[in-house]
């Protein structure tokens, strides 16, 4: 396992290091800043693989890797569209490792001593669930994000995310009457709500599927998951009836090619991209990105198809499918309900923003805006993909806590 | 517990294979639906790769230059088309604002073929980027037939086409109204709302009842399938009872007598002819499905839309009879019928109608040569050789006079097609010439121009005239 992690891992600086010499005779004259970044990424790469190797032999470092994998391809995307933008995700990505080693090194063993907190992370999950519907502003039609000054800001909903997979792991990991169920129920359908008032339905998607799914898990009862998707399409059709931007993107999803100069142009233009991109795509550098809309985040997946092609695209896909395979593994193997959950649900979130990103920008479900996990830019998004991921790899070095250091 | 470990083994399975269904679409999508989506005319990617390339010119048959593409004072490049109105529709225009058209369309891999910079180029050119040239289309057209079967057309809606007959060659192609493609901006509201649809190619999306033009089709059909038609007589009362309240009737229900299937033609007997549709039935659906109906017809540089032959029932008399005449359903687009002429001057071998001849890329290298290609023996050349006697006949002393040529034997059969009862019935002609070793097919079609032996033969008369005495 150790020598076929390390061919892997040899393999990521090959593609990195041809990657960026790419990148730096795209410039004119050749750029070294795209030394620097191969530089860096390396370095982080190769320092992060050894002191998992090191102190945690037992845990699951193929995880990492295959994060780390996303993360190249994403960064060597963004480093073609905007040096700029590339710099700040390079800052962030080192941030996002630093603070997922901190915790997979300093946290203690025995995830489960947090579950006690189960009123904290309900409050943390109201608290950011609801900020940015009262002090948030509007970007791209969904009032999600929150400023900090005037050049910072963040999107809360992304940490009321993860605390809600936390407080459920703790509400539903003793569940053993319908009643226990009330409380978790009234918060996810508090939390949708706040997501709606935000007219964030990425967010309210993957937040549905995080918590039916967590749910399903607890009480084994496909009914509550009929129950949930019968409300679910309810609701939906309800806010189809009312809300104009919901029968909008549905009408876009049905008939693309009916409004390409208008309502459908940012989704034919990502269309035109993946298909112009064909099975080896068009080379770095040589694609039109310009033409799509929020490239660099969004809708990165599909200028990664027009310039890296299908291969490059199949390969996100199937990396997020490993990554997920490993992470709910994990889950799998852990010894209590409660990092159980924890686990399966913060891979099931990892896994959904993929589907839902990659399916919308392809034109194979609705479109919702959400980032691609560590390939999209975006601090916040780095920031709490490493997070979970930092819990995901604690839990699957055997997280014995409660015999162990307890 | 145990229950929560089985429950994340099967949520894990779902996952995977909802994983695996996003990469089996995103495959499909680029692989399958990708080259067809990509080539869409909105499609801003694919004009940024094309100007990039200087875009081949299109040519006629003798060198002259049709469409080109010239420096603008910006830099960037702007389609000129030389060939004006007259070839406006089968050359189409290239537009970044209303996009491709007609053979613009169909040989754009080739116009905008980017490949073309040889190394040897660009070593040439001091290692700096050389012009990439797309490749040069060589039409079959003849431009000077284009430009009289356009002015002779007048200010008519209709269509003329003009086959060689050996080699399937399109020499002219003409639709009407038409337009000028070089204003294409200041007038593309007008045309793109416009009611009589000058956009439109009529030649080959044209459709129309053939009228008596179809009666080469059902002469075919009875020669190979009623033993003895040659010598039949039959009485033309002047119309045909089919019942109580059906009746097929001559023009002006002249009755013409005593009369044999030679005669018939000449004179276009519709009561003889009708007669042929009930008694040949399926056997005429059969015929029209050789010559090209109901089905592709493989075409270069054009794309020729169905024509249309139903299948009536036996009892189905008056629509039997109808189709005999080419009335009842029966649609046919201009260049169809120029080929059912085309194909009795060539023996009965239906040949495969080209527009282009050659594709020359950037240092002269013929990257694509049309060689002339049968597509059927649709009937036997004793049987064409019988009915291009009567049409011989048609022109020199039938329906078709006037479609007459001093010192070339004009072939042809007149059409007068009823469409809508209230209107005037369209005008055809189809024919070819001379008579012995002939050259040229042709098909004109006049919407609402009345007796095929006015309009439409003196049409085909000026086509003529202009081929063979240029």
């Amino acid at each position: 396992m150790t020598k076929r992690l390390r061919t892997l891992q040899l393999l990521i600086y090959l593609f990195l290091f041809f990657g960026f010499l790419n990148l730096a005779f795209l410039g004119k004259p050749i750029d070294p800043t795209a030394g620097v970044f191969f530089g860096v990424i390396t370095a982080i790469i190769a320092v992060t693989s050894w002191v998992l190797k090191k102190y945690y032999p037992m845990g699951d470092r193929l995880i990492f890797l295959l994060a780390a994998m996303l993360c190249s391809i994403g960064i060597i995307m963004l480093f073609r569209l905007d040096r700029d933008t590339a710099v700040k995700q390079l800052g962030w990505l080192v941030i996002g490792i630093v603070m997922f080693l901190f915790v997979v090194l300093y946290l203690k063993k025995g995830l489960v001593k947090y579950a006690k907190y189960r009123y904290v992370f309900l409050a943390g999950t109201i608290l950011f669930m609801a900020m940015a519907t009262f002090i948030g502003v509007e970007i791209l039609g969904a009032k999600n994000w929150v400023r900090i000054g005037t050049t910072y800001g963040f999107q809360p909903s992304e940490f009321g995310k993860i605390f809600l997979i936390l407080y459920l792991s703790t509400a539903l990991s003793h569940i053993t009457s319908r009643k226990q169920l009330i409380e978790p129920g009234i918060v996810i359908i508090v939390a949708l709500g706040f997501m709606v008032l935000q007219k964030d339905l990425g967010t309210a998607l993957i937040i549905f599927a995080v918590a039916v799914t967590m749910v399903y898990l607890a009480t084994s009862k496909k009914l509550y998951v009929l129950i949930s998707l019968g409300l679910f399409s309810g609701g939906g059709l309800a806010s189809y009836a009312v809300f104009g931007h919901i029968r909008r993107r549905f009408m876009i999803w049905l008939n693309p090619w009916d409004y390409v100069y208008n309502e459908s142009y940012q989704l034919v233009q990502s269309m035109y991209a993946i298909a112009m991109g064909g099975l080896f795509g068009r080379g770095l550098g040589m694609g039109h990105p310009g033409y799509v809309a929020v490239n660099e985040s969004d809708f990165i997946f599909s200028v990664i198809c027009e310039e890296m092609g299908l291969l490059m695209g199949l390969a996100v896909l199937i990396l997020h499918f490993l990554l997920f395979y490993r992470s709910i593994r994990s889950a799998i193997h852990a010894e209590n309900n409660f990092t159980k959950l924890l686990t399966a649900g913060l891979s099931v979130m990892i896994a959904t923003q993929a589907l839902v990103i990659v399916g919308g920008v392809t034109g194979f479900i609705p479109l919702t805006g959400i980032t691609l996990p560590f390939v999209s830019y975006g601090g916040t998004s780095l920031l709490i993909s490493f997070l979970a991921l930092s819990i995901i790899q604690k839990v699957s070095e055997g997280d014995e806590g409660d015999t162990q250091d307890g | 517990m145990d229950n929560l470990t089985v429950n994340i083994k099967r949520v894990m399975a779902i996952f995977l294979v909802v994983f695996v269904i996003l990469i089996s679409y995103l495959a499909y999508f680029t692989l399958f639906r990708g080259p067809e989506i990509s080539t869409r005319p909105d499609n801003k990617r694919m004009w940024d790769i094309r100007n990039k390339v200087v875009r081949g010119t299109i040519f006629d048959r003798n060198g002259k230059e049709l469409s080109v593409s010239e420096k603008t004072k910006n830099g960037t490049y702007r389609r000129t088309y030389r060939g004006g109105p007259a070839t406006a529709q089968v050359l189409g225009y290239y537009d970044p604002q209303y996009g491709i058209s007609g053979l613009e369309n169909l040989y754009d891999s080739y116009l905008s073929s980017n490949i073309s910079a040889s190394l040897a180029a660009w070593v040439g050119n001091g290692l700096k980027a050389v012009n990439k040239k797309g490749d040069d289309v060589y039409t079959s057209l003849d431009f000077g037939l284009q430009q009289t079967a356009y002015d002779a057309l007048g200010s008519s809606r209709g269509s003329v086409v003009v086959i060689k007959v050996d080699t399937g060659e399109i020499l002219a192609m003409v639709s009407k109204p038409s337009y000028d493609p070089n204003a294409l901006e200041s007038n593309w509201k007008k045309l793109s709302a416009d009611e009589q649809r000058p956009l439109l190619n009529r030649s080959v999306s044209g459709l129309y009842p053939p009228g008596s033009t179809f009666k080469v089709v059902t002469g075919i059909s009875a020669l190979e399938n009623i033993t003895g038609m040659v010598e039949e007589t039959f009485n033309d009362q002047g119309k045909l009872v089919l019942g109580k309240d059906y009746t097929l009737s001559n023009d002006k229900g002249k009755a013409m007598g005593k009369i044999n299937f030679e005669q018939a033609m000449i004179k276009s007997s519709n009561v003889f002819f009708g007669n042929l549709g009930i008694r040949l039935e399926e056997k005429l659906f059969k015929t029209a499905g050789k010559f090209g109906f109901n089905r592709n017809i493989p075409a270069d540089g054009i794309i020729i839309d169905n024509s249309w032959f139903p299948k009536y029932k036996a009892s189905e008399k008056g629509n039997l009879a109808q189709a005999g005449i080419g009335q009842a359903e029966i649609l046919a687009t201009p260049v169809q019928m120029a080929l059912v002429a085309q194909t009795v001057a060539n023996g009965g071998t239906m040949m495969k109608p080209v527009l282009v001849n050659k594709v020359v890329n950037y240092d002269g290298k013929t990257v694509r040569e049309l060689k002339p290609s049968a597509l059927e023996q649709v009937t036997s050349e004793g049987y064409a050789a019988e009915i291009s006697r009567y049409m011989r006949e048609v022109v020199e002393k039938g329906t078709g006079t006037r479609a007459q040529v001093s010192g070339v034997q004009v072939c042809g059969k007149t059409g007068t097609a009823q469409h809508v009862e209230s209107k005037t019935p369209h005008s055809w002609f189809i024919g070819f010439a001379p008579y012995k070793n002939p050259q040229i097919a042709v098909a004109v079609l006049v919407e609402e121009g009345g007796y095929g032996g006015t309009a439409a033969a003196k049409i085909s008369a000026a086509v003529m005239n202009r081929y063979f005495k240029k």
